[in-house]
């Protein structure tokens, strides 16, 4: 390591001025990035990881400005430079790449112009030249049919392609620095999977340093050689990849670490466990440590007495922590594990879906009505049970029909064809208007986003009212606000919060009082779609405990539509994964987590990103996106991005649809694989011996 | 009685100092845009404590000369309006008499001010509004006018003179003229002169506001009231309502406004009842709308439902039938113990409702088509709720803030409208001092005697100004935070 860092950030110290006061968003942020190394910034939203992004491209906005420390890039101080050297660096040297790909999308203009305009400018090239640097790249991120794509506009491409054109479009000036931040947040985790691959290897092709800003620990694992994690402004602990998720020296890294479940261990030997409290607003940062106010070490008197440096980790190569006490900590003591509560055994079916179909008319011409009528076929032959206290996931991508499956449980549409049993009442079709008001608050829902699943407009405790007053709760208003702040204390809210407004919560707080309002009727199936995705990582497990608890104490049956395997694993004890529509596999938790696989679970099983040294996964890239569901593939769904399909002889996946199989007891799979090949898979994931 | 000048005695030695500072203030303005062109833009300074500081260099310096001499500016034009309540009758002339006739709105203003900015913090959107100069003085502006009407039209305040007795020999006679002796008012002057049938143009201008002030803002809501809840199912439902309903609203947008005034006054139409019938089915569109409005949110508990919209839908029914019937026109069926009242504009009512309410409706649509897609719709569907609970309770709320910016610009175009209406004499008595007719009056001596157009024409400009800021205010604040 002789040569020069292409990276050196030393003490930065970002602020934002407002009208009020002074927002210090980084403070006293170093770090350095070598040739050829990638650098993971992880923290949760908030903590600053995009501002030291922006740091570095001295894009701050009119009221941000660098308070304190240096950046310098390749040696040169990049907050002393001219405004036109700024300009040139950032053109050809520096590239960002941001979470929402439209962003840096011109929406107006075609791909390749978009491209070539990049050398033209920054290298004043022919326009030859460019053309041709411009196929190259769109050749290296792997798109299919490059000379198709410089001629088609942006919005005619998918997310991923889009992603992927983002890509091309930094790699086109070669720079020896590319900033991520974020990258594939808006995407479906194979089409994730697959461009994570796609920066990792163009990264050792170009030798290209990278910064990779993330909150996902696992896809830090996946592309980093060395991480810095944030919290509330500050770096508390930065090292390599090893030292850091093998050897953890700081409290707030092991905290974040413990929330998040890993599939790789044992779900009850190393339960989840939720970081108490809040994450501090910049104004409100406590004296001394800032996670004082969370850390189970926390000593008064020390740890709130003032500044507390980075420290480095002796033993370790350039591993550092900032904290009092990391050389006292006893980092390898056991998970405290509360008292682990018995799960009831699943009760009577309460639900049984019984070949399911959804189909949508899509008139081809909207304005007239006339023309050719398109089916899309957004759910096709579903069956399953579901009994009472038993949790079913739901797995699949965007598009799969998950949500088109929950709106026909709700009422909201109703079914094309076949039944739903509610205790052997059929309830497909009965749309929500003729339901009674029993059925109604029998089946309720979770939704995902938390900032729009409360009425900005009411309080709190209206909304929850406001259930009750439907479902026919509670005599008169007084008996319906008791009950309402029962339920209050049921999802762990103070009983204050009944006359806040939803913009005076956090993200957590309002997915509470979205469960809280769910269980108002005393709900016996609750469908929870994605309820803890747009959460931070340490506020997840908190949520998810949450639900299971009240699971476990009113039998809930909960339907659990999420697309991350690791959390499903955790929670669920039986799985059904899905893929355009159709169900492909189903069966319990460890049937389908472990070998013989439908071929679309094992891709998804291995796109996980898994924040475990330890494990080992086999490595799976799905080739192409998606396709719509207007247009599905003939015969097996997944014959398009199928990677046993070649197994299969006569082309059979190409020409039939599959037939559901019976495996084992309880597990089904849709796949004309033959038993012998079923036979012969290995494991995606898998310990390595220690 | 000597007649007035427009400053008095004080002007001779304020008015030169006013001239300097508005010079000096007019040649800093000049520099600042100049040295902007070329100066390279200065990054922000901070203060040690964190707050930002002002910025330096020569525009730094221009900038704070800027504020002083804006500061004296304001300081001499309050000396103007001040210096009457100390100083005896006619010392500070026409200028300051008028302050003086407006002591009221004055006091009220500065009473709303001081407590909306007190408590600004507790008051929501509306507090908001006190944290931005440009809403503060549309809001000043419009509560000027607002403040003016009610102490007219109340009180009987600020104005001087009957606005419709005439004086003989002031025809056409200057701001400032002394009324003979004997005749009936407050002061012996007219202060903004005499229009060509002798009335006192100061009592009009501010006797007009009454008409704009009650009027615009009455006949906006019952245009918004049609284009909620018109524009609420369209955007909900979609579909077939929606395609008939926006096609509707296109027709009646692209249909000239001037001649469907015309024709709505015109003797012949009225004698068929259009205009009458178009009213009765305009206005029932509140009573529809507060029916479903709480129907909707209490109809799980009948009892308390019943026990409210009783009473409501009672006194509404009766304001409808009284506003509807009309003697001798096609609508006069009522006895006349219980007609409340005829309103004799009716028909200024139902164009301006006409002509407002489809684009109300367009706009209403469009936020419901972006709101209706939120989670917390859906999850009010999931629990069963009924269509017209989810638009007007889950739905219209959240569309509030585009709605009120859009309301107050919308009195601004109404305003302007009365203003066209009573401009064409569409309508309204000839004697009616309302600012449009009073412009029509004065347009006919334009070139001969300018002032009597001239106040009502300000007047109307001042308060729509002060609607536009406001709304812009308000638009600005909205998005913050
Ligand atoms: N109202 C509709 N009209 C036509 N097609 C629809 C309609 N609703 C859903 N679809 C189609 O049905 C398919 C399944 O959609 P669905 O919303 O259920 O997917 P999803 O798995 O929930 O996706 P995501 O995770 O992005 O929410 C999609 O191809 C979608 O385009
Ligand atoms: S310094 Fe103290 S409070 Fe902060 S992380 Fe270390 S032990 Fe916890
Ligand atoms: S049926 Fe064929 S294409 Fe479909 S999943 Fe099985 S092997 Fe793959
Ligand atoms: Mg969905």
């Amino acid at each position: 390591m002789t040569d020069q860092p292409i990276l050196e950030i030393d003490k930065l110290s970002i602020s934002f001025f407002t009208r009020l006061r002074e927002i210090p968003a980084v403070m006293d942020f170093s770090a350095t990035v070598m040739p050829g190394e990638a650098l993971g910034l992880v923290g949760e939203s908030g903590c600053g990881k995009s501002t030291v992004a922006l740091g570095v491209m001295q894009d701050l906005g009119v009221n941000g400005r660098i308070v304190g420390g240096s950046i310098k890039f390749k040696g040169e101080d990049l907050c002393e430079m001219s405004p036109e050297r700024l300009r040139d660096i950032r053109g050809s040297e520096i590239a960002m790449i941001y979470q929402e790909p439209m962003a840096s999308l011109n929406p107006a203009m075609k791909i390749g112009k978009q491209l070539m305009e990049v050398p033209m400018i920054h290298e004043g090239v022919s326009e030859k030249e460019a053309y041709a640097r411009a196929l190259e790249v769109v050749t290296d991120v792997k798109l299919p049919d490059p000379e198709r794509m410089l001629k088609s506009y942006p919005h005619q491409l998918s997310g991923g392609q889009q992603q992927r054109i983002v890509i091309a479009m930094a790699l086109m000036s070669k720079p020896s620095l590319l900033i991520l931040d974020e990258p594939t947040t808006a995407l479906d985790v194979t089409v994730e999977a697959a461009v994570v691959e796609l920066v990792k290897d163009l990264g050792k092709k170009y030798g290209t340093s990278m910064l990779f800003i993330s909150h996902n620990l696992g896809l830090v694992l996946e592309t980093c050689d060395r991480i810095c994690v944030m919290y509330s402004g500050e770096a508390v602990e930065r090292g390599s990849i090893a030292d850091v998720f093998d050897e953890m020296q700081h409290p707030y890294t092991q905290a974040l670490f413990r929330s998040i479940p890993l599939p790789g261990a044992d779900k009850n030997a190393r339960p989840l466990v939720a970081i108490p409290g809040n994450f501090p607003l910049p104004h409100e940062r406590p004296d001394g440590c800032n996670f004082g106010p969370r850390c189970d070490y926390f000593e008064a008197g020390r740890c709130d007495a003032g500044f507390i440096p980075m420290e480095p980790v002796p033993g370790n190569d350039r591993h550092q922590s900032r904290c009092l006490k990391f050389q006292e900590i006893d980092w390898n003591a056991p998970i405290q594990v509360s008292d682990t509560k018995e799960k009831p055994e699943p009760g009577p079916v309460v639900l049984k879906m019984d070949n399911l179909k959804k189909y949508y008319e899509v008139a081809a011409n909207a304005l007239f009505g006339g023309g050719d009528k398109k089916v899309v076929k957004a759910n096709e032959t579903l069956s399953f049970e579901a009994r009472e206290s038993e949790t079913l996931a739901i797995v699949g991508e965007s598009g799969c029909g998950k949500s088109t499956f929950a709106k026909v449980l709700m009422g909201l549409e109703t079914a094309t064809d076949g039944a739903i049993l509610l205790d052997n009442q059929s309830i497909g079709s009965t749309a929500i208007e003729d339901r009674d008001t029993k059925t109604v608050a029998d089946i309720q829902m979770v939704f995902q986003n938390p900032f729009d699943t409360l009425n900005p407009s009411m309080t709190v405790g209206r909304q929850i009212m406001r259930a009750l007053e439907i479902f026919g709760v509670g005599a008169n208003d007084a008996e319906r606000r008791a009950r309402m702040l029962e339920l209050l204390d049921l999802v762990k809210l103070p009983r204050a919060f009944a006359d806040r407004m939803p913009r005076q919560l956090s993200g957590g707080q309002k997915q509470r009082v979205g469960i809280a309002r769910a269980f108002a009727g005393d709900a016996r199936i609750v469908v929870a779609d994605e309820p803890v995705s747009a959460l931070d990582v340490s506020v997840q497990a908190a949520v998810t405990d949450l639900l299971m608890e009240i699971q476990r104490e009113h039998k809930t049956t909960l339907l659990f539509i999420s697309h991350d395997l690791s959390i499903v694993r955790y929670l669920s004890d039986r799985v059904m994964v899905m893929y355009l529509g159709h169900v492909v596999e189903l069966g319990s938790t460890d049937q389908v987590f472990s070998p013989p696989y439908h071929p679309y679970t094992e891709a998804l099983l291995s796109a996980v990103p898994i924040a475990d040294t330890s494990v080992k996964k086999k490595h799976i890239v799905l080739e192409g996106d998606i396709p719509s569901a207007m247009n599905p593939p003939s015969g097996c769904p997944f014959q398009t991005r199928c990677g046993w399909k070649s197994k299969v002889a006569g082309g059979l996946c190409e020409k039939e649809v599959p037939p559901v199989r019976m495996l084992a007891e309880g597990h089904q799979i849709k796949c004309h694989l033959s038993d012998a090949e079923l036979a012969e898979m290995e494991p995606v994931i898998q310990i390595a011996a220690e | 009685m000597e007649p007035l000048t427009w400053t008095g005695a004080v002007g001779a030695f304020l008015n030169p100092v006013l001239g300097i500072a508005v010079t000096l203030l007019v040649v800093a303005l000049i520099a600042q845009l100049v040295l902007g062109l070329f100066a390279s833009p200065t990054t922000l300074q901070a203060n040690p404590d964190g707050t930002l500081a002002a910025s330096g260099g020569i525009l730094g310096k221009i900038e704070t000369a800027m504020k002083y001499l804006f500061l004296a500016v304001i300081a001499l034009i309050l000396v103007y309006l001040i210096a009457p309540l100390v100083l005896p009758y006619g010392m500070v002339g026409i200028i300051g008499e008028m302050s003086q006739r407006f002591l009221p709105v004055w006091i009220a203003l500065i009473v709303t001010f001081t407590i909306s900015i007190i408590y600004k913090r507790r008051l929501g959107l509306y507090g908001k509004l006190f944290d931005s100069t440009v809403g503060m003085i549309g809001f000043g502006l419009v509560m000027f006018w607002v403040f003016t009407a009610l102490f007219v039209s109340v009180f009987d305040l600020i104005a001087t003179h009957d606005y419709l007795t005439q004086v003989s020999g002031l025809k056409n006679k200057a701001p400032g003229v002394a009324v003979p002796d004997g005749t009936a008012g407050d002061i012996p002057h007219y202060l903004l002169g005499g229009d060509n049938l002798a009335r006192d143009i100061f009592s009009r201008m501010v006797s007009g506001s009454t008409f704009v002030i009650a009027i615009a803002p009455l006949a906006t809501i019952f245009a918004f009231m049609v284009g909620i809840t018109l524009g609420l199912p369209a955007g909900y439902y979609g579909g077939l309502l929606d395609t008939i309903l926006s096609f509707v609203a296109n027709l009646i947008l692209a249909f000239p406004v001037i001649l469907l005034f015309y024709l709505l006054v015109t003797p012949e139409i009225v004698q068929t009842g259009i205009p009458s019938y178009m009213a009765a089915f305009l206005f029932v569109f509140p009573l529809i709308f507060f029916g479903v409005l709480l129907n909707s949110r209490y109809y799980t508990q009948p009892q308390k439902r019943t026990a409210i919209l009783v009473p409501v839908l009672g006194i509404l029914g009766w304001l409808y039938l009284s506003v509807i019937n009309q003697k001798g026109t096609v609508i006069d069926f009522l006895p006349a113990w219980f007609d409340l009242f005829d309103i004799t504009i009716l028909v200024v009512f139902v164009s301006v409702v006409f002509v407002n309410a489809p684009t109300v409706f367009r706009i209403v649509r469009g936020l419901t088509l972006d709101l209706r897609t939120r989670d917390y719709v859906a999850a009010a569907q999931t629990r069963g709720e009924g269509a017209w609970y989810i638009m007007l309770w889950e739905i219209l709320p959240n569309a509030r803030g585009p709605l009120i910016v859009d309301f107050c610009l919308r009195i601004g175009y109404t305003t302007i409208l009365l203003g066209t209406l009573g401009f064409f004499g569409l309508g309204l008595s000839s004697e009616s001092p309302d600012w449009g007719s009073t412009i029509n009056e004065g347009r006919k001596l334009l070139l001969i005697f300018a002032h009597p157009a001239l106040p009502p024409a300000v007047a109307l400009l001042s308060l729509v100004l002060g609607l536009n800021l406001l709304a812009d205010g308000l638009r600005e604040e909205s998005l913050k935070d």
